[in-house]
């Protein structure tokens, strides 16, 4: 069992990293060709708007197949295992690029046309560096979003074929379906041993030393290693880069890179040899089933948003007063955020006879909580500066009137991007909440997840896409009518750092 | 000074589009640049920066020239009215920069910015982040930056605008130390301020701009011999007189 499962924690590790690097890639070009070029902007904006809230997991048996049947189950299966991956890391990456390029002072572009500066060298050395503090600060909290997802992208299912990737997701999930409870233990433990090891040697030390802030356990040695690292490899880079420019003074990198990803991330999606008599009459057929569907979610994902704001803020207020909680909240919402959803099941199974609802609604605060929870302890607690502590210590503001007068209008910028980001996770985690299989024992409450996951077992690809499309358009259109409305009044307090 | 043109300016005109209307920012502008120390005066928000923007070649106007007569590329120093030094470079990578992107080797660049700086007075800080240094420390580093590629015009954009009165009077003796000096390859400097004295005190021609849209109102040369005072009867004179162009 031992070398089985070292083999499968270093498969999943290296598909953790290889997603965060093509990670990283996408959420610096995308970003920064986002903050730098209006028609980028204009375009790209409303897009990741639209993919960011919206049920991935829906599309997937989509975009996998098509990665399968394409590659063959090998390398398919490992490129849509880490695309897979990356969906639940890169959205909030590519905002905090496109956010700190955005408010990068102006004054620093006119310096670099005067002194006539290069594109790949203004790239290398303004633009990337510039994006270091938030895209650690994201990358802290993607990272458990991609533990996370790790099982369900080790253990694919396409209608009524399982792919299954050697891995700590897909082990954990054999050893369970086994009930292999022994297996089942080491591979938890080397679970929870890994996600804390990766928490404590490498994410709290980068985000402690580029914020400042105290409340995350870390040890610096292996991360200050890792940057002298980087350094030197960036500065290879930056001469690679001056190297080429000495020889050919008329490098050319096109600012259409953008567009070429513009092209790229389009979803290739066209279903073809449909009559458009058909189309119309699955149209609607989808669109019944989804309206008397989509109720009881809407209802859920709104409860499992306010649910996480009155968990998230009294736990920021308390880590706040004292680093020990906070040492300890952040720690335990590290931990608890990356186990992956599949490995909640037998866990959860004592309780989810009485009352399958909390099963559900479980999984539902598991998908959207943590965006709210770290958003308001990673980015909110450092908007509550020391000398507004210092202030309501001298006018003795306290209890409510400190919430309402001084903590929460602080925290709103966070509050209510994790807000939004949440309000995607919880789309997300109906389909994984309302329909749960496990054994012998099922769940369903309903709802458009629940309908989702019944069309993905009949292996009816079309219903899935046309239930997530509908889906999304609820989304989006929610998005602007409510929460766009929502960010413009609060707009004059929201300040992107 | 001598007579030796450095570059002409001939009728600039440049508009900002806003929404629904355009904004005329510049009005015909012309004039000479021999070699010398010219300062041109203005209210804030009159298009000064803007010019100085345009002669750098950064901005494009809607008519009109900026033609250098060096029989070359000109090599055109900027300094900006904030430091503007990226913070995650050591002062002398940030003062090498415009070197390497002129394509200048990597060794040479470091040799080159290192007498820059030690010519502003921080050749022992080399090593240190901008965050390290005072305001007047890092303007200096902008100074040194704007010299280090030798440059044949230097362009000062408000620089001493935004440190204490006392910084601001070294650094500005400094700066005239540097020109007069001649250590430096350069022909002329242009610098935009809206500080009356400051102008009188350093340069050797004013040129006054109206309010929006700018246009010349006055291009006055000042004879007074070096070093200047505030208490000189000649300086006070000028000031009092640029000042009633000004209003």
């Amino acid at each position: 069992m031992v070398p089985e499962l070292v083999v499968a924690t270093l498969l999943s590790l290296y598909r953790m990293f290889a997603a965060y690097l093509l990670s990283l890639l996408i959420a610096l070009f995308t970003g920064i060709a986002m903050a730098r070029n209006r028609v980028v902007e204009a375009v790209l904006l409303p897009i990741l708007d639209v993919l960011q809230s919206i049920p991935i997991l829906g599309f997937f048996p989509v975009v996998l197949s098509a990665f399968v049947y394409g590659l063959g189950p090998g390398l398919g299966g490992e490129l849509s295992a880490i695309v897979l991956i990356s969906t639940s890391l890169v959205w909030n990456m590519i905002f905090g690029v496109y956010a700190s390029i955005k408010s990068l002072d102006p004054s620093f572009d006119l310096m670099a046309s005067v002194y006539r500066i290069p594109l790949p060298l203004k790239l290398a050395l303004v633009y990337v560096p510039a994006s270091r503090t938030s895209l650690l600060s994201n990358s802290l909290i993607s990272w458990a979003g991609g533990w996370f997802f790790l099982t369900s992208a080790e253990v694919i299912s396409m209608g009524t074929q399982t792919l299954k990737l050697v891995g700590l997701g897909s082990f954990i999930f054999d050893a369970s379906n086994r009930g292999d409870a022994q297996a089942f233990a080491a591979g938890m433990g080397v679970l929870f041993t890994v996600i804390l090891a990766t928490y404590i040697i490498l994410w709290n030390p980068a985000v402690v030393k580029y914020t400042g802030l105290t409340i995350l356990p870390g040890v610096m040695a292996v991360f200050n290693a890792l940057e002298r690292l980087t350094r030197l490899f960036w500065r290879l880079v930056v001469k690679a880069i001056l190297r080429a420019w000495l020889y050919s003074r008329r490098l050319v990198l096109p600012s259409s890179t953008a567009l070429v990803l513009v092209a790229l991330l389009g979803p290739q999606i066209r279903p073809t040899g449909f009559s458009t008599g058909l189309l119309y009459g699955s149209l609607v057929k989808y669109l019944n089933m989804f309206l008397t569907n989509v109720w009881p979610t809407l209802l859920r994902v709104y409860v499992v948003l306010l649910v996480s704001l009155l968990i998230s803020l009294p736990l920021a207020y308390l880590s706040h007063r004292r680093r020990a909680v906070g040492l300890a909240a952040c720690t335990a919402g590290e931990l608890l955020s990356s186990i992956p959803a599949m490995i909640w099941w037998p866990l959860l199974l004592p309780v989810a006879h009485a009352a399958p609802w909390f099963v559900m609604f479980f999984v539902y605060l598991q998908g959207a909580l943590w965006y709210v929870y770290f958003n308001v302890m990673i980015f909110g607690l450092q908007y509550v500066k020391r000398d507004i502590i210092e202030l309501t210590d001298v006018y003795k503001i306290r209890g409510f009137l400190y919430f309402k007068s001084v903590f929460i209008p602080a925290m709103l910028p966070s509050i209510l991007t994790g807000l939004l980001s949440a309000s995607g996770g919880a789309w997300n985690a109906s389909i994984a909440a309302e329909y749960i299989a496990f054994g012998d024992f099922e769940v369903d409450t309903g709802g458009v997840g629940s309908l989702i996951d019944k069309l993905a077992a009949q292996g009816d690809s079309l219903g899935v896409l046309f239930v997530a499309l509908y889906m999304s358009l609820v989304i989006v259109l929610l998005n602007k009518l409510i929460w766009g409305r929502l960010f413009a009044r609060l707009g004059a307090r929201f300040v992107v750092d | 000074m001598s007579t030796k043109l450095t570059l002409s300016i001939r009728g600039l005109t440049k508009k900002y589009k806003a929404p629904g209307r355009e904004v005329l920012v510049l009005d015909n502008i012309s004039f000479d640049v021999g070699e010398e120390f010219i300062a041109i005066l203005g209210p804030s928000g009159c298009g000064k920066s803007t010019l100085l923007r345009i002669i750098a070649g950064v901005e494009k106007p809607d008519s009109g020239t900026v033609e250098f007569h060096l029989g070359r590329e000109p090599r055109v120093g900027f300094v900006f009215q904030f430091p503007t030094l990226l913070p995650w470079m050591t002062i002398l990578a940030n003062v090498a920069l415009p070197l390497l992107a002129r394509g200048t080797r990597e060794n040479e660049a470091r040799e080159k910015a290192r007498r820059a700086l030690t010519l502003v007075g921080l050749g022992e800080f080399e090593d240190f982040y901008p965050n390290e240094l005072s305001g007047g420390m890092k303007q200096r580093v902008n100074i040194a930056r704007a010299i280090a590629i030798e440059p044949d015009l230097l362009l000062l954009d408000e620089p001493f605008s935004q440190l204490d009165p006392l910084t601001a009077e070294t650094l500005r003796s400094e700066v005239l130390d540097l020109w007069l000096s001649s250590v430096l390859s350069l022909k002329a400097i242009i610098m935009v301020t809206h500080n009356v004295e400051e102008a009188v005190l350093m340069a050797d021609r004013i040129i006054v701009l109206s309010p929006r849209p700018a246009k010349i109102v006055r291009d006055v040369r000042v004879d007074i011999k070096r070093p200047r005072s505030r208490k000189m009867p000649e300086v006070q004179e000028l000031v009092d007189r640029i000042y009633e162009y000004v209003s």
